[in-house]
């Protein structure tokens, strides 16, 4: 366990300094993760407004909120995962990856959180200035705060593990944009990323509360923003760990055959 | 037509004394020329395609590769293809120190320094002439090449390609030449290289029949019939090559840029890329201008060359005369029956190896130490050679100037 | 003329590169209904709880979706692969094979690469906007239809220029690849009218990355709502804004030639 800490340390150390010279990527995908929010947060309160002032118990102040908070949650939680692998598997550097004698999700984690570590500070800028032009309605009490801790980490290591495994596609076939696509409309319905989740259609909600994306994502914005009762956060902490433990065995099962079908083809 | 007449009979007495010229009839063929009775002339003389073509020209003038003494004698104006006066170019450099405090710094006061790539260099081309370019990296060869294509603005110093001005990129003059480097591909990878030379056919306005007509001997010369269907990612590096120098001989430029064209490529591969260059040469009487780092390409092709060292101009001239300029020693190569006797005394040995000894000796001592080997040891075998160009070129690069 | 020979060659060449892998095309037109699919769900998400968005009925946005796909798909088949392409050319050096053709470089390098699938993109753009204007019952006139062309015209032309003017930073700036994408991701906000955004984020859609001239203004047209004056405020800054990419390109080609500043 000590050697797994000391590795993340390091990993954050050396992650952080390269984050830091690929600024302009990570710029530009900045761009993209406040616009895309931006972007619903103006359509659902164009919505609100002409439709009597509030949807689904959302006026345009409470969808201020919603987006802004969710800004935020989903940079906390996103990850590049598939188009990494993607890469890696068509320049051949998997094969050095897999010589290393550490499971390879750990440097994709630390890969990940000092992507956060430098993107972060601006997200959070960037949800200062929205807040000041678009009014947002927040409403946090100090028990919701600690909620949210545990409820975002447990988000983040679901969204990996998921997005994590559904990027092993790229070992068996070449046709992973297909499947990326797939994935990424199901974020975006299910999530709470094209509408919070109360204002969708009600067969898609359904849907919505099979499916692991919700609690990546929707879940943790909702509790920030007081819109659950205890018991609703208690099942939602309930569906998180469930999903978390789920992933984790598939994951496993997926990465071992994923290996095996990688060496036998001829790594 | 009286001048046609004389010229043909003052020609043939050219043809039938090529040792008094010292450059062989290879050369003396190809003859500029300005109006058709010359050309009349000309196909006279030999009955090839080069004279052919030329009566079927579209009264273009063109002119091909002689030899200057040819020119001398046949009373002919000599405009060279390419001249360089002076040309200087000086690139400028941002220095900084890494870190984040230079970064800003550079940011209020940016430090400049000059790197003199050329360094007012001045030669002349002839139309036709095979030059090489040789020089160390960093040399300014290819900043020179740069400079003739028109791709670099110098710094200083006149230029003129075909009596053009590079740098001005006139269309009419890019239409005449042609830049092929050795480590950079122009083919578009996924499709058949055949397709590459239908973009260019289009990109250079190459009628119909000119395209056909080229596109078949380059094909015969290259041997690229094979190649021509598969898709330029599936070819090696040497069929690549070969379906690059097509690509770009395709519009039959005049001046003939090369950059490094046989870097990478295995010895008979190399082989057959000189043959072919010094066939295009002989045949359309192109301007070309070739830098390499073998010495072999050198050697194959060029009479001529021009070493460039610290973008200054080393050496211009023969071939043989920068090994006579630059050598102070001979390589004496002895077959012996054993290495055992002490050979130190002879001169700097090389090697020995099976009785096979390779010396060293200073020039003037050659005579002197190739009698006393006679005289001394019970040789099988001797041998007197300059030595390896390589040897050559690497003093001459060691040398600040000359 | 010229211009249509050289784009004829180049799309057989990239029509040749593509027919190497066939099963491509299949990918392609699935991603590209997936993605329609999204929009078109999201906008039956969004109608589903009111009548009009920022003025524009169901239908209209329906065609506005339709534009979207057109003009991107238009951008996917020649502009982007030409811009990314022409900044790797400047990086690796392969665009002095380019400099020393005998034709103007600034064409060249706006047709030599054509993604031929992204067809699929401005086809189904066409059928969406076709089935939107017949939903809305609207008989599209021939004024209404000539506008509907200029305005794609005009926009056309502006994120042409836009895109070469990102590309050209690529003489002065070593890595620019990612430059580009900065046009990918603010063209999802082109997906709705430029009209419901607050008034600094449609100033920045319309001057900074021109979203709203390439696909709201067609849009409107096509609804019927396109002013004259728009339409002559598109063509104007088209012109503008082609002018002062073509400046710039011949500012980039020079510094890439060392000529004296």
């Amino acid at each position: 366990m000590r050697g797994l800490v000391d590795l993340y340390v390091q990993q954050l150390k050396t992650g952080v300094a390269s984050m830091l010279q690929y600024r302009a990527t990570l710029f530009i995908w900045l761009i993209g993760n406040i616009l895309e929010p931006l972007i619903y947060l103006v359509v659902w309160s164009t919505v609100s407004g002409s439709s009597g002032g509030s949807i689904g118990g959302y006026a345009a102040k409470d969808f201020a909120a919603y987006y802004i908070v969710l800004m935020l949650v989903n940079q906390a939680t996103f990850t590049w995962v598939m188009y990494e692998f993607d890469y890696r598997i068509r320049e051949g550097t998997f094969s050095a990856i897999l010589l290393h004698p550490v499971h390879p999700i750990h440097a994709d984690i630390a890969e990940n959180l000092s992507s956060k570590v430098v993107s972060l500070p601006i997200m959070v800028a960037a949800a200062a200035g929205l807040s000041v032009i678009f009014h947002p309605a927040l409403k946090i009490t100090l028990w919701m705060a600690a909620a949210f801790v545990p409820a975002l980490v447990l988000a983040f290591l679901v969204r990996f593990l998921v997005e994590w495994t559904i990027a092993l596609a790229a070992f068996w076939t070449t046709r992973v944009t297909a499947i990326n696509q797939i994935h990424f409309m199901a974020v975006l319905f299910f999530s709470g990323q094209i509408a919070p989740l109360a204002v969708l259609p009600y067969p898609l909600r359904v849907v919505a509360t099979i499916l692991p994306f919700r609690w990546t994502i929707g879940f943790p914005v909702e509790l920030l923003l007081g819109r659950l009762s205890p018991g609703q956060v208690l099942t939602g902490f309930a569906a998180q760990a469930a999903w978390l433990i789920v992933a984790m065995a598939i994951l496993k099962f997926a990465w071992r055959a994923s290996v095996k079908n990688y060496s036998a083809v001829g790594a | 037509m009286p001048f046609g007449h004389d010229f043909e009979l003052g020609a043939r007495n050219i043809l039938q004394e090529p040792l008094q010229l010292g450059r062989g009839i290879v050369n003396c063929h190809t003859v500029a020329f300005r109006d058709d009775d010359l050309v009349a002339a000309v196909s006279a003389l030999r009955d090839n395609e080069l004279g052919r073509r030329r009566m079927e020209g579209q009264g273009q003038k063109r002119q091909h590769g002689r030899d200057s003494n040819c020119a001398n004698i046949l009373g002919m104006d000599e405009t060279p293809a390419i001249r360089l006066r002076n040309l200087g170019k000086i690139y400028r450099v941002t220095e900084r120190e890494p870190g984040i405090r230079a970064a800003l710094a550079s940011l209020v006061h940016r430090r400049k320094s000059e790197v003199r790539a050329v360094d007012g260099i001045s030669f002349d081309l002839a139309p036709g002439e095979i030059v090489g370019f040789l020089g160390p990296n960093g040399a300014g060869k290819t900043t020179t090449l740069k400079m003739l294509s028109g791709l670099l603005h110098p710094t200083s110093g006149d230029l003129s390609v075909l009596s053009y001005v590079p740098w001005k990129r006139d269309k009419a003059f890019l239409r005449q030449i042609t830049l092929v480097m050795g480590q950079r591909n122009q083919l578009v990878w996924d499709i058949p290289a055949a397709d590459s030379f239908e973009l260019n056919r289009a990109i250079y306005r190459i009628p119909a029949a000119d395209y056909k007509r080229t596109l078949e001997e380059l094909v015969a010369l290259l041997d690229l019939q094979p190649l021509l269907g598969k898709p330029v990612r599936n070819l090696s590096l040497g069929e690549r090559m070969k379906c690059e120098i097509a690509a770009a001989l395709l519009h039959r430029p005049q001046v003939v840029f090369l950059d490094e064209p046989t870097i990478g490529l295995d010895v008979t591969m190399q082989r057959r890329i000189r043959a072919f260059i010094a066939e295009y040469n002989r045949r359309t009487g192109a301007t070309v201008l070739l830098t390499s780092h073998y010495m072999a390409d050198v050697e194959a092709l060029c009479r001529r060359v021009v070493v460039i060292h610290h973008g200054k101009l080393l050496f211009d001239g023969e071939l043989a005369d920068l090994v006579k300029r630059f050598t102070a020693h001979k390589t004496i190569v002895v077959q012996l029956k054993d290495c055992a006797a002490d050979l130190r005394a002879y001169g700097e040995v090389v090697s020995c190896e099976d009785g096979r000894l390779t010396l060293r000796v200073p020039k003037t001592e050659t005579a002197r130490v190739t009698e006393r080997l006679l005289a001394d040891l019970p040789v099988i075998d001797l041998t007197v050679a300059d030595p390896p160009i390589e040897e050559v070129i690497e003093q001459v690069f060691a040398q600040e100037s000359l | 003329m010229r211009f249509f020979k050289l784009l004829w060659v180049f799309v057989r060449v990239g029509v040749m590169g593509e027919m190497a892998y066939p099963a491509n095309f299949l990918a392609h037109l699935l991603d590209s209904v997936l993605e329609l699919g999204t929009a078109l769900a999201g906008l039956a998400i969004i109608f589903a709880h009111t009548a009009t968005l920022g003025g524009w009925r169901s239908d209209e946005l329906v065609a506005l979706v339709g534009v979207y796909f057109l003009v991107g798909g238009v951008i996917g088949l020649v502009i982007q692969p030409g811009m990314e392409q022409l900044t790797e050319s400047v990086r690796d050096g392969t665009l002095d094979f380019t400099l020393t053709k005998p034709e103007d470089a600034q064409l060249l390098v706006s047709i030599w690469r054509v993604e031929i699938w992204k067809i699929i993109d401005v086809g189904l753009g066409f059928v969406v906007v076709a089935i939107a204007m017949a939903r809305l019952g609207e008989r599209v006139g021939l004024g209404q239809a000539a506008a509907f062309a200029a305005a794609l015209l005009a926009g056309g032309v502006i994120v042409y220029s836009f895109w070469l003017i990102l590309a050209t930073t690529a003489f002065w700036l070593v890595r620019v690849e990612n430059i580009l994408v900065i046009f990918q991701s603010v063209y999802e906000a082109g997906r709705w009218p430029v009209s419901i955004y607050p008034g600094w984020l449609r100033f920045a859609l319309t001057f900074l990355v021109p979203v709203a001239f390439a696909i709201t203004v067609p849009a409107q047209a096509l609804a019927g709502r396109l002013t004259w004056q728009v339409l002559l405020g598109a063509a104007a800054f088209a012109v503008a804004l082609f002018t002062a990419a073509r400046v710039f390109w011949r500012l980039g080609v020079r510094h890439y030639s060392g000529a004296s500043s």
